[in-house]
C-alpha cells in the first residue's frame, strides 16, 4: 500500500462526438446555438436530448496501481485512449467518472517541444519550455549547460528556433523535457525523433531516469523500446484494458491479436 | 502547591514520553522514509515530524502507561501508520459546478507568469525596424486624429486643457486597456498548443497579457509627459495617486479579458465581437469628450462603466483641471471588483473544458 505512486480506479472518459448537423462541420458558433435552442429543447424534452451527438468512451473502467519506481510501458493501436490516459494522469483533462490518486510531483511529456516558439532564440526556447513543464527559473538555470550539451547546439543558442533544421529543434526540445526530474514522469512517443544515435541518447537517458528511483509511464509503439526499457506493461484496446504484465508477455499478447486480425481483414 | 505537583508530573511524563517516542521512531524502520532515495527524504522530510506530534499529543493525555501503549501501537502497525500518513499529492476526480480561485497554486507558477510576460515582450516587436516606436504610434496617431475631428472640427470641450493633451491623457489608458483586452482575450486561442498539452493554471495566459500591456504602457507614459512639458502643465503631488487608478485599470481590464478568454475557446465569435466591443466601449468612456459634458443626474449610471472612473482619475492626476467626484470613483472601484471576480470565478469554471473544446 505504501508505495504506490499512480492508483488509477474505474477511470472513465467520455467525448461528445457532434454529428453533422444542417450540413455544418462540429464547429459551434453563438448563432447556431441561439438558433438551435428551442430546437434542441424541444428534442431533449422528446427523446432525451439525443438528437446531435453520441457518446464515445475513450477511455472505459479502467483501474490499476503503478508502484514507486515501476516503469510502465502502455502499448495499444492508435485511438484507443493512450495518450487520454496520459492527459487525465497529468490533469490536462477531467475524467468522466473514476478517478486517480497521484502520490508524487508529475512531469508530463506529451509533445516534444511544447511552448516553443519560432522567433525565439534557442536559449530562450529552453526557458520557455522548462518554465512550461514546471521548472523553476533557477532550477533551469542550474541545468541550463547540462541541456546544451546534451542537444549538442551550443553553436546555435542564439539563433532564432525557426532556423533550426528539424533534427536540430527536436532534439533541444526533448533536452530540456529530459532534465525534468519529477518523481512521476509520463512520456507520450516521443522517442521517435532523431537519427539512431540521438535516439539512443534518449533511451539511455530515460532508462537513467527509471534507474534513479522514479516512475514512468510510457506510451509507445515501439515493441523494442517498450521491452528493453519497461518490465511490465499494460495493453489497451478501444478504452479498456485488455492486457496488464510482465511486457514480454503482454507484448506477445499484443502481436498475437494483432496478426489474428490482420488475417481475418 | 497541588498544582506545582501535578504541573511537574505531567512535565516528568510529558519528557518521558517524547523521549520514548522519538526513540521509537528512530529505530522503527519504515518510519523515516528510505535513506537511499535522498529525492524522496527532502519531500517527506515532514511527514515524520508529524508523526511524532501526533504520539506525544497523545501520550500525556492516556492515564495509564502511555509508553506502553504507543509501543505497542507502533511495533504492531508500522506500515499501517505509513500509509496513515501518505495522503495523495493530489485526487483526479471528475468535477461539478464551482471552482476556487486556487491561488496558491497561481504563485507556484509565477515564474512562468513572467516567463510568458518576457516572451511576449520580446515576439511582439522582433523583426520590425521601428520597434518600440510602434508603442508610442498608436495612441500618438488616434490622438491627432481626434485632436482634428473632435477637438477642431466638433469642437469638444475639455475642461480647459489643450485638446490634444487632453485626448492623449484619456487614450493612454485606453490604448493600454484595449490593447491588453485584444491579446488576453485572444490568448487561449492563440496559444491552444499549449492549453492541450501542458497542465498549468490558464489563467496565467490572459494575465501575462495583461500585466504585458504595462510594459507598452509605461513607454506610453514617458510620451505624456513630453507632451505635458510642451504644452507648460506643471506635473502635482497628484501624481502620486497614478498607481492606484492603474492598479484598477488592469484589475478592470484583466476581468474583461478572462471573459472573453474563456468564453472564446468555445465560440470564436468572441475574437471577432471583442474587436467592436472595443470600439463602442471607447465612445462609452470618457476618451474624447469630458464627464462634464454628461448631465449629472446620469452620471451615476455613467460610472458603472468602470473605464469611466481610471480615466477620469487619470486625467485628474495628471492634467489638474477636473474635480474628482469620490462618490463615482467608488462605484467604479466596485465594478472593476465584481467584473474581476465573475471573470477569475466564471474562466475557472470553464477551465476545466478548455483541453477538450479548444
Amino acid at each position: 500500500m505504501s508505495d504506490v505512486a499512480i492508483a488509477v480506479k474505474n477511470l472513465s472518459k467520455s467525448f461528445k462526438i457532434a454529428h453533422q448537423r444542417d450540413g455544418l462541420p462540429g464547429y459551434r458558433t453563438l448563432r447556431d446555438d441561439l438558433i438551435g435552442l428551442p430546437q434542441r429543447m424541444l428534442a431533449r424534452w422528446k427523446r432525451n436530448g439525443q438528437l446531435t451527438s453520441e457518446t464515445f468512451w475513450a477511455l472505459k473502467d479502467v483501474s490499476f496501481e503503478v508502484k514507486k519506481g515501476e516503469v510502465v510501458g502502455i502499448i495499444g493501436r492508435n485511438g484507443t485512449g493512450k495518450s487520454t490516459l496520459l492527459k487525465i494522469l497529468s490533469r490536462i483533462t477531467e475524467p468522466t467518472s473514476g478517478g486517480a490518486d497521484i502520490y508524487g510531483r508529475v512531469g508530463a511529456l506529451l509533445e516534444v517541444g511544447t511552448g516553443f516558439h519560432p522567433e525565439l532564440t534557442g536559449r530562450e526556447n529552453i526557458f520557455m519550455n522548462g518554465a512550461i513543464l514546471g521548472m523553476k527559473r533557477v532550477e533551469i538555470q542550474r541545468k541550463f549547460a547540462e541541456i546544451v550539451a546534451f542537444a549538442g547546439i551550443d553553436k546555435f543558442l542564439d539563433t532564432p528556433v525557426k532556423r533550426y533544421s528539424t533534427g536540430m529543434y527536436v532534439r533541444l526540445a526533448f533536452a530540456v523535457a529530459a532534465h525534468l526530474d519529477p518523481e512521476i514522469l509520463l512520456v507520450d512517443e516521443v522517442l521517435a525523433v532523431g537519427d539512431t544515435e540521438f535516439q539512443q541518447k534518449c533511451l539511455g537517458k530515460m532508462h537513467d531516469v527509471s534507474a534513479a528511483g522514479r516512475t514512468v509511464i510510457f506510451i509507445s509503439h515501439s515493441m523494442e523500446v517498450v521491452s528493453r526499457l519497461c518490465p511490465r506493461a499494460i495493453w489497451l484496446h478501444e478504452g479498456q484494458l485488455i492486457s496488464d504484465g510482465p511486457s514480454d508477455a503482454v507484448i506477445a499478447k499484443y502481436s498475437d491479436a494483432g496478426d489474428r486480425s490482420a488475417i481475418q481483414t | 502547591m497541588s498544582d506545582t505537583k501535578a504541573i511537574v508530573t505531567e512535565f516528568v511524563k510529558y519528557a518521558i514520553c517524547r523521549i520514548a517516542a522519538q526513540a521509537i521512531i528512530l529505530s522503527v524502520p519504515g518510519a523515516w522514509p528510505a535513506s537511499g532515495n535522498a529525492n524522496c527524504a527532502t519531500i517527506q522530510s515532514s511527514k515524520p515530524l508529524a508523526l511524532r506530534e501526533r504520539y506525544l499529543k497523545i501520550a500525556p493525555l492516556s492515564t495509564e502507561s502511555p509508553i506502553v501503549t504507543t509501543v505497542a501501537e507502533l511495533s504492531t502497525r508500522p506500515i499501517r501508520t505509513q500509509a496513515r500518513q501518505q495522503k495523495p499529492t493530489f485526487r483526479i476526480r471528475p468535477t461539478k459546478g464551482w471552482a476556487a480561485l486556487n491561488v496558491r497554486e497561481l504563485w507556484k507558477y509565477r515564474d512562468l507568469l513572467w516567463i510568458l510576460v518576457e516572451r511576449d515582450t520580446k515576439l511582439l516587436y522582433k523583426q520590425t525596424a521601428l520597434g518600440v516606436a510602434w508603442v508610442v504610434m498608436q495612441p500618438l496617431v488616434a490622438a491627432v486624429i481626434f485632436a482634428v475631428v473632435f477637438g477642431r472640427v466638433a469642437r469638444l470641450p475639455s475642461d480647459g486643457a489643450p485638446y490634444l493633451l487632453f485626448v492623449f491623457c484619456g487614450l493612454t489608458v485606453w490604448t493600454y486597456f484595449s490593447q491588453a483586452l485584444q491579446h488576453a482575450g485572444n490568448s487561449l486561442v492563440r496559444n491552444a498548443n499549449l492549453v492541450s498539452k501542458v497542465y498549468f493554471p490558464k489563467l496565467l495566459l490572459p494575465l501575462a497579457q495583461t500585466l504585458r500591456g504595462l510594459v507598452d504602457f509605461t513607454v506610453t507614459l514617458v510620451v505624456l509627459l513630453v507632451l505635458m512639458a510642451i504644452y507648460r502643465v506643471p506635473p502635482t503631488f497628484r501624481l502620486a495617486v497614478l498607481p492606484v487608478f492603474l492598479f484598477f485599470m488592469t484589475l478592470t481590464a484583466t476581468g474583461v479579458a478572462l471573459w472573453f478568454s474563456a468564453l472564446s475557446v468555445k465560440y470564436r465569435d468572441c475574437t471577432h465581437a471583442l474587436q467592436y466591443f472595443i470600439q463602442i466601449w471607447l465612445y462609452a468612456s470618457p476618451v474624447v469628450y469630458p464627464i462634464s459634458m454628461i448631465p449629472e443626474r446620469w452620471r451615476p449610471l455613467f460610472a458603472l462603466n468602470p473605464a469611466v472612473g481610471f480615466i477620469e482619475g487619470f486625467r485628474w492626476a495628471v492634467l489638474g483641471h477636473s474635480v474628482l467626484n469620490p462618490s463615482l470613483l467608488c462605484i467604479t472601484i466596485v465594478m472593476s471588483l465584481v467584473v474581476l471576480f465573475s471573470g477569475a470565478f466564471f474562466f475557472r469554471r470553464a477551465e476545466r473544458g478548455f483541453a477538450d473544446i479548444i
